[in-house]
């Protein structure tokens, strides 16, 4: 695309026979506009051949229940990811953070195991942890100045271990009525869990495109150094961002343990590999500054009517994991940015 | 208005800036030129709040400020658009001028996009970039991207009450005439706004469109003129300064070449960086490539080592045409490079001595396929000897060597391998004089021993001090081809006229 | 301008110079520490107890010291070591002891797939080992519908030679895991995979400016994580007499932790099979010492994760990241 000036320019270009010469800059930075939309296009032609295959996949109970109601948690953990690996950052330590949750909510409400009936407490509190544990997260990258993936690879272990201890090794059913409605209890047809994770989703929009907060993820992902220099507050919004992070962790806790009606040691299995290839999937990018909120809705829905078709068709449960593999090799494989050498570790 | 008074700035041993001292009136565009590592970049980090002096002061409007970030000297009006580019190309022009600037345009909390693209589109009308604030500055060129960057800059008149006073790092190394034309006119209807300081190789233009001009030349101010009254061979002669005397350069032991060619290019070329570059590099020869940032040398160095293969155009190598796609093909060839960073892409610094030295060629310390320690302790301590490196031991760790002798350990590691065709890039940067004199002493040697040599220097001097032929490179084509034998070296001012 | 120097957190002249030997102090400590709150630790039958679990750690980790000293991660020797046990435990029926070596293929295949994913398509090491874990787990479930596969006598038989104690009573695992050990420093110290892993990860630019055809040495070390790994999880079918999908479970971050506790910094370059062989006895120490003094084994991860940082906060050299991400 050219540039056009609001002066008029006298005379013809000058012409010559030897081509000009640029800098080895691109005029068009990134990916073009089909890849943008790719996501888009395999989730359309995911549902489509799905529907061939097996029309019941169209029936709205199957959209409700199969696919809405399975990425409503996948959605919320993805919302998170996503600020993070807009950065260029990565958070691993989100199994962890679900152990912890989930054992918190389970503990202080009606249960089992207990004595405790402390209400909305429990959903509170493990809110509240969730979000302490990304806030340690990020002080811990930011302060420590510990590359991400290692600070969460050590929360995750940590929040990993918490979470197991409390439980002694086994699981604890939740037998709050309330607390187990948020994920059954109906409204327009919808489980309240799509309405709380539709509400994550607006929620994360909002703060993605009307916020300062938004503007300063996406600066760090495009260029951290150049951020830097024109005052955008880096490492607060890191720290924040791990946080935020956090919040949402600790919302899909909660609506984890409602779901299950239990917290036990292998609820977490598997979330952060799922949550990774979903914002992959989805197109953003994980060198960071690309993608977004939007891309990765898409991403998780891709990722739940895969599974979601995987069980329709009578596919075998364990091939889901392979295939998530293989999926999210080509996603990433897919976009990335072609004549930058940098150096990948 | 905006003054420097004496600012100095060293690098550890390397004096960048020396006293400089200039000035900046309102409503007038200053030049700055000299040749390369005269300062002038230095100078403009310091002035624009990347790097602190270390002594002197800068007065705005006669008072003294310390500009401790980039952040502070925009509250004092002062912007600077970058040579590399700044702006985050993955975020839309609005986004990007008011970028960290957003708190004007909240509006319950949330940032009103309208408002904020609205007032993009005013800065743009002041630079006269009629482009939808609302696109992703990946999706312009690059003039329209400087524009942006230009208008970035001006945006600051409403946030400070301070006189502006913008700084632009070489804006046309990379512009085609018509665009340049077009930021001239801009920068003219400007004036009336903000002070430019013009920093710039190109002579014509920093003449054209400056009133005053100040030249640099190894971290001094040398000289300052008012740009009617002076001409680009004035200027020349000011930048260049005194004709080194004495063997400084080892003239006496520059013999002349063989005659077996072995690194031919003819019609070589990479599109977009330079093109059309043909030589016959002899066995004894050393070549010099003298160019400005731009010309296109430093692209051709990286392809003649694998980094980044020709587009088009023959490359021979001991006669064999060959595309040399990767380091390890041009190591194989026989050819070895001695990085401009050498901290970096030189050594592997927190490794030994001799594993950095047997690095190229590790099979010279195998025995039966293993490493053979003993032998490679030998080997490194004899180039040790050979080169005179001054370290306790060969398995000292190569980051506490200083400077000379660290590049000396790449060098002996091109010399173990017997590479008979060498490219040095910048090989005496950040060394001191006893040091640079020792490699000066070394490249002689080689060339004595028939190696042939490609090399890019930081100063003109040096160029025509060491090479037996030099190209003269600007904005991707040969524009010159000097032969320098030792009795008879062109004069600095003859190259700079083919460069700029 | 002067090149930055390593920037490790520094604690003061002395503390720098001893810097190195801090794991093996720690080593020391650690022993006479649990000796002292739960007497009759530091018996023979502990010991060989702590050396049995510190040798499948061990090999685990030596795979993975190759690949972290390259700058990258292996995040995928856990789920390796658990496919491999199910490899193993099917194919000694069928194959007898050929299943021992060509397990270990499997998981160099394996190793090697995934370095070359991560080479060639330049996808970050922890996603494509995070993807190559997924496929592996998958298929681990996928080949006995996540049941476990019980080495029958036959197998037991075959696999005395790890699981029995041949030598003075010593058990076998501590003398494979020693073989191991031995093997991966050798390598390191003489042979070209060995010196190149070290200069690509203490300096690729220099070492790409060398002439290294790094992308074939980094893909190798992937190969090795993963051939190690798949060993490990041979030697643990072994001693359980089974293999399952999630055998080795519970191993990675010991293993991670393993190697950088030995002292081998993430940021590459620094380190040697050697450090990693201090760092697995301490952590099979704290991990068995743990649980004699009575700390909860699920506790101990919380231990292990605030150790791991700890450790990586120590080592870590900042002047070889540009920016922190």
């Amino acid at each position: 695309m050219t540039s056009t000036w609001l002066s008029p320019r006298a005379g013809p270009a000058a012409g010559s026979a030897a081509p000009k010469w640029r800098a080895l800059a691109p005029s068009r930075f990134g990916a073009i506009g089909l890849a943008e939309l790719a996501p888009l296009l395999v989730l359309v032609g995911l549902c489509v051949a799905l529907g061939l295959l097996n029309p019941s996949f169209f029936s709205f109970r199957n959209l409700v229940w199969g696919v809405a109601n399975s990425a409503a948690i996948p959605l919320i953990l993805a919302m998170g990811a996503t600020f993070i690996i807009l950065m260029g950052s990565i958070d691993l330590s989100i199994e962890g953070a679900l152990s912890v949750g989930t054992m918190i909510v389970a503990l202080l409400c009606a249960n089992d195991s207990n004595a405790n009936n402390f209400g909305w407490w429990g959903p509170l509190l493990a809110l509240i942890a969730c979000t302490a544990l990304g806030l340690a997260n990020g002080l811990v990258h930011v302060v420590l100045r510990i590359p991400s993936f290692m600070a969460t690879l050590g929360v995750w272990f940590v929040g990993l271990g918490i979470g197991t201890v409390a439980l002694g090794g086994s699981e604890i059913r939740v037998l709050d009525r309330t607390i187990r409605s948020i994920a059954f209890e109906r409204v327009l047809a919808f489980p309240l869990a799509v309405w709380i994770a539709a509400a994550m989703f607006f929620f994360a929009l909002f703060l993605e495109r009307k916020t300062r907060f938004g503007r300063y993820i996406y600066a760090i992902g495009g260029g951290e150094d150049i951020a830097a220099l024109s005052g955008v507050p880096v490492k607060r919004t890191r720290i924040l961002a791990f946080a935020l992070a956090g919040f949402f962790n600790g919302v899909a806790a909660v609506l984890a343990a409602a779901q299950l009606g239990q917290a036990n040691t292998t609820i977490a299995n598997g979330r952060l590999f799922m949550t990774v290839t979903a914002v992959v999937v989805g197109g953003t990018s994980l060198s960071g500054g690309w993608g977004g909120i939007a891309n990765s809705l898409i991403g998780v829905l891709i990722v739940a009517v895969l599974a979601n078709g995987m069980v329709l068709l009578g596919i075998s449960p364990y091939v889901h994991e392979t295939v998530q593999g293989l999926m999210i090799i080509a996603a990433v494989a897919l976009s990335v940015r072609r004549g930058r050498s940098l150096i990948v570790k | 208005m905006l003054e420097l008074d004496k600012i100095s700035k060293s690098f550890g041993a390397v004096r960048a800036l020396r006293d400089v001292s200039l000035e900046v009136r309102p409503h007038e565009v200053v030049g700055l030129i000299g040749e390369n590592g005269a300062g002038k970049s230095t100078l403009m980090r310091i002035l624009s709040g990347s790097m602190r002096p270390d002594a002197g002061a800068i007065l705005i409007d006669g008072r003294q400020v310390v500009l401790r970030d980039p952040k502070r000297a925009n509250e004092y009006g002062i912007a600077m658009v970058f040579q590399e580019q700044s702006l985050l190309l993955n975020m839309s022009v609005a986004e990007n001028i008011f970028l960290a600037q957003e708190k004007p345009f909240m509006r319950l909390g949330a940032i009103d996009r309208r408002r904020m693209i609205e007032a993009a589109r005013a800065c743009l009308a002041k630079v006269g970039l009629d482009v939808d604030p609302a696109m992703k500055a990946g999706e312009l060129d690059f003039a329209a991207r400087q524009m942006v960057e230009l208008a970035k800059a001006l945006a600051l008149e409403d946030r400070t009450d301070a006189p502006l006073t913008i700084l632009l790092d070489e804006p046309t190394s990379i512009l085609e005439a018509k665009d340049v034309a077009m930021l001239f006119e801009r920068m003219r209807a400007l004036k009336s706004r903000a002070s430019f300081i013009f920093v710039s190789h190109r002579l014509e233009e920093v003449l054209e469109i400056s009133d005053r001009v100040y030249v640099m030349k190894d971290g001094e101010v040398v000289a300052e003129r008012l740009a009617a009254g002076v001409s680009a061979p004035d200027l020349h002669a000011m930048m260049v300064g005194r004709e080194v005397k004495g063997e400084y350069y080892r003239e006496a032991r520059q013999s002349p070449p063989r005659a077996d060619v072995v690194l031919e290019a003819r019609g070589l070329s990479v599109a977009g960086a330079f093109r059309d570059v043909s030589f016959a590099l002899r066995r004894g020869e050393v070549l010099g490539v003298a160019g400005v940032i731009g010309s296109g040398r430093e692209e051709l160095t990286r392809t003649l080592f694998g980094f980044l293969p020709q587009t088009s155009g023959t490359l021979l190598i001991d006669g064999r045409e060959t595309v040399l796609k990767t380091p390890t093909q041009a190591v194989a060839a026989g050819i070895g490079y001695i990085p401009r960073e050498r901290r970096i892409e030189g050594l592997v610094t927190d490794i030994s001595i001799a594993a950095n030295v047997t690095l190229a060629r590790l099979d010279l310390a195998m025995r039966h396929g293993f490493i053979d320690h003993k032998r490679e302790k030998s080997i490194a301590e004899y180039w040790i000897n050979r080169l005179r490196i001054k370290t306790p031991s060969a398995a000292q760790l190569c980051r506490n060597l200083s400077g000379g002798n660290q590049q000396k350990v790449v060098l002996a590691r091109w010399m173990a391998a017997r590479s008979h065709i060498l490219i040095l890039d910048h090989p005496t940067r950040g060394l001191d004089v006893g040091a640079k004199e020792e490699v000066y002493d070394l490249i002689r040697d080689l060339s004595a021993a028939g190696a042939a040599i490609v090399l890019t220097s930081d100063t003109l001097e040096e160029t025509i001090g060491l090479c037996h032929t030099i190209l003269v490179m600007r904005d991707g084509a040969v524009t010159a081809r000097f032969d320098a034998p030792a009795r008879a070296k062109p004069k600095q001012v003859a190259l700079l006229e083919h460069m700029v | 301008m002067a090149g930055a120097a390593a920037q490790q957190v520094s604690f003061g002249g002395l503390a720098d110079r001893l810097r190195p030997y801090t794991p093996l102090f720690l080593l020391v400590f650690l022993i006479a520490g649990v000796n002292a709150a739960e007497p009759g630790f530091a018996t023979l039958t502990t010991l060989s107890v702590v050396l049995s679990d510190a040798s499948i750690l061990f090999i685990l980790a030596a795979g993975l010291t190759f690949v972290i000293m390259l700058g990258g991660i292996d995040l995928s020797v856990q789920a390796a070591a658990s496919f491999a046990s199910m490899i193993v435990a099917e194919l000694l029926p069928r194959v007898d002891y050929a299943a021992f070596p060509a397990t270990v293929l499997v998981g160099l295949a394996f190793g090697l797939a995934s370095g070359f994913v991560h080479v060639k398509l330049r996808i970050p090491s922890f996603i494509a080992t995070l993807a190559a874990a997924g496929v592996m787990t998958g298929l681990s479930l996928l080949m006995e519908d996540g049941r476990t596969v019980s080495l029958l006598d036959q197998g037991r038989e075959e696999s005395a030679w790890i699981a029995g104690a041949w030598l003075f009573g010593v058990p076998n695992v501590i003398v494979i895991a020693a073989l191991v050990g031995a093997g991966g420093m050798l390598a390191q110290r003489y042979t070209r995979f060995g010196r190149y892993s070290a200069a690509i990860g203490a300096g690729e630019p220099a070492a790409i400016a060398a002439g290294i055809p790094v992308d074939r040495y980094k893909i190798l070390a992937f190969g090795v994580s993963g051939a190690f790994a798949a060993l490990a999880g041979v030697v643990l079918a072994a001693r359980l007499s089974s293999g399952s999908p999630d055998l080795a479970s519970q191993l990675l971050l010991p293993a991670i932790a393993a190697v950088i506790v030995g002292g081998t910094a993430i940021t590459g370059g620094v380190g040697s099979i050697g450090r990693t062989v201090v760092g697995a006895l301490i952590v099979s120490i704290v991990r068995i010492g743990m649980t004699f003094v009575g700390v909860d084994i699920f506790a101990q991860q919380i231990v292990f994760g605030a150790a791991l940082i700890f450790a990586v906060f120590v080592t870590i050299d900042r002047s070889k990241i540009g920016v922190l991400k």
